[in-house]
């Protein structure tokens, strides 16, 4: 475990380094603030749209920044062939993808708190409410992101960091229509096409799952059993992802 | 003086850049003055409320959002112009569509299309689709009967909403005492005025306005 911690304290200090986080960061804020600026145009609904813009914010930008710095994580290591010194040292493939996967979402997340905590900062002193029950909303979106950032590895371990990029948002968007494609693969009179897209919904992460920012945003607090089966469906997820993940970086080939 | 050719150098990429900036802006005005490209016909490609929900990737309350505020604009814009107002219960409803928890387009809605566009059907329409979304929201039916009063004068309507209002839970007490005053002077001129008034204490700037008129055409005297 000590292995991997080091190499996830490398990757949080290595990604910080990006001038990416920096402008991402300094772009968060700017919307969160420029949603208290929308605000008055709201017609009585500031609240709401400070709320709205700054959870929905601070989620694509924590995915986005997730996606795009995560996918060239791997490669630069193969790259500037950093790796083999890596590799040299008593560590297993797999702990250090683990290492590096814990780093990535380690900085992410930290984005997307540092943001859920703006906009609480900012309802507190403008809207004179504190809504903590966006802590829920934080925490699922947080296991969110641990899926998607699961995923950045899993590709990157075999692929390059466009394609890497390519196939995350591709299971970002298929994800979030996954009840949609079991749906209609059931209505139709094909056993086939109700088979496959049933597979490919038990496959496809159910990212909806950890949708809860319109409760939030209305005021309704996530029950707690629901916060419960989101953060073990995903922490269950993002050990299966990490696991393919894990065995195919074994078997790859750096040369 | 070499020194200052120097700055003058290196300001000039700004200068230019601004220039542009401002020419570009000149045009874009020109042209929208020429060929009126955001003018009335500006909503009439706005996508449907269950094509946007698909496209908005689980952020369907930011989009919902963003569809409010362009409503809110839009009718800002028509209000200044020609009172027309043919978009509002389209994009009403891509709202209710995207969040159907968000009350206040309802409301909004509904309130424009029945007393602006004297389309109280239509206004009745949207309430009655954020009812059916929100079955215990009292505000709903309070804006029912009120608009059953003000538009379509049908007071036993009227007096069986707010009665509805009076039984839902978190309503203020001036419900209860408008079912109330509905059902035993059903038709009466000081009713009409009581709700206009609340709609001058309650209601957004536009529905204000709205109320304002309304209240001075009572014969009541407003403060500006």
């Amino acid at each position: 475990m000590s292995r991997v911690l080091a190499v996830a304290r490398n990757t949080i200090r290595e990604v910080l380094r990006e001038r990416i986080v920096l402008v991402l960061a300094i772009f968060g804020a700017a919307l969160v603030f420029a949603s208290q600026v929308l605000s008055p145009l709201a017609l009585g609904e500031g609240k709401k749209v400070v709320t709205d813009f700054g959870l929905a914010g601070s989620s694509l930008l924590a995915t986005l920044l997730a996606v795009f710095l995560g996918s060239s994580l791997l490669h630069k290591e193969l790259d500037r062939r950093t790796i083999y010194a890596v590799m040299a040292k008593p560590i297993r493939r797999s702990e250090f993808l683990m290492g590096k996967f814990l780093g990535l979402w380690t900085t992410t997340g930290f984005l997307l708190a540092g943001m859920t905590l703006m906009v609480l900062a900012l309802l507190t002193v403008v809207h004179h409410e504190t809504p903590w029950i966006l802590l829920g909303s934080l925490l699922l979106t947080l296991m969110e992101l641990g899926i998607v950032t699961a995923f950045v590895i899993l590709f990157s371990s075999f692929t390059t960091p466009g394609l890497t990029a390519f196939f995350t948002l591709g299971v970002i968007v298929t994800g979030s229509f996954a009840e949609q494609i079991l749906y209609f693969g059931g209505q139709g009179e094909s056993s086939l096409v109700a088979g496959l897209t049933g597979a490919f919904y038990w496959a496809l992460p159910h990212l909806s799952t950890f949708n809860v920012r319109g409760m939030v945003t209305h005021g309704v607090a996530v029950p707690p059993e629901r916060i419960a089966f989101g953060v073990s469906y995903a922490l269950l997820y993002m050990g299966a992802v990490l696991t393919i993940a894990g065995a195919i970086f074994e078997r790859r080939d750096f040369r | 003086m070499r020194r200052v050719w120097r700055w003058a150098a290196a300001l000039m990429p700004f200068i230019a850049a601004g220039a542009l900036a401002a020419g570009a802006n000149l045009l874009d005005e020109a042209g929208r003055e020429r060929f009126r490209w955001g003018g009335t016909d500006e909503l009439l490609y706005y996508p449907s409320g269950l094509m946007v929900r698909q496209a908005a990737l689980g952020y369907e309350t930011a989009a919902a959002d963003i569809a409010w505020l362009r409503g809110i604009q839009y009718y800002g814009e028509h209000r200044q112009t020609d009172m027309k107002f043919d978009m509002i219960g389209h994009v009403m409803d891509i709202v209710a569509d995207l969040d159907p928890a968000f009350i206040q387009p309802y409301i909004f809605g509904g309130f424009v299309l029945a007393q602006e566009m004297k389309k109280p059907d239509r206004g009745l329409q949207l309430l009655e689709r954020g009812r059916i979304a929100n079955p215990d929201n009292w505000n709903l039916a309070f804006e029912a009967g009120f608009l059953h009063y003000v538009c379509r004068h049908d007071f036993a309507a009227a007096s069986r909403y707010f009665t509805w209002a009076s039984r839902m839970p978190g309503h203020p007490e001036y419900v209860e005492r408008f079912a109330a005053f509905a059902s035993e002077k059903a038709g009466n001129r000081g009713m009409a005025t009581l709700l206009w008034k609340r709609v001058l204490a309650t209601g957004n700037k536009y529905m204000q306005e709205v109320a304002r008129r309304e209240l001075k055409g009572l014969g009541e005297e407003v403060q500006p």
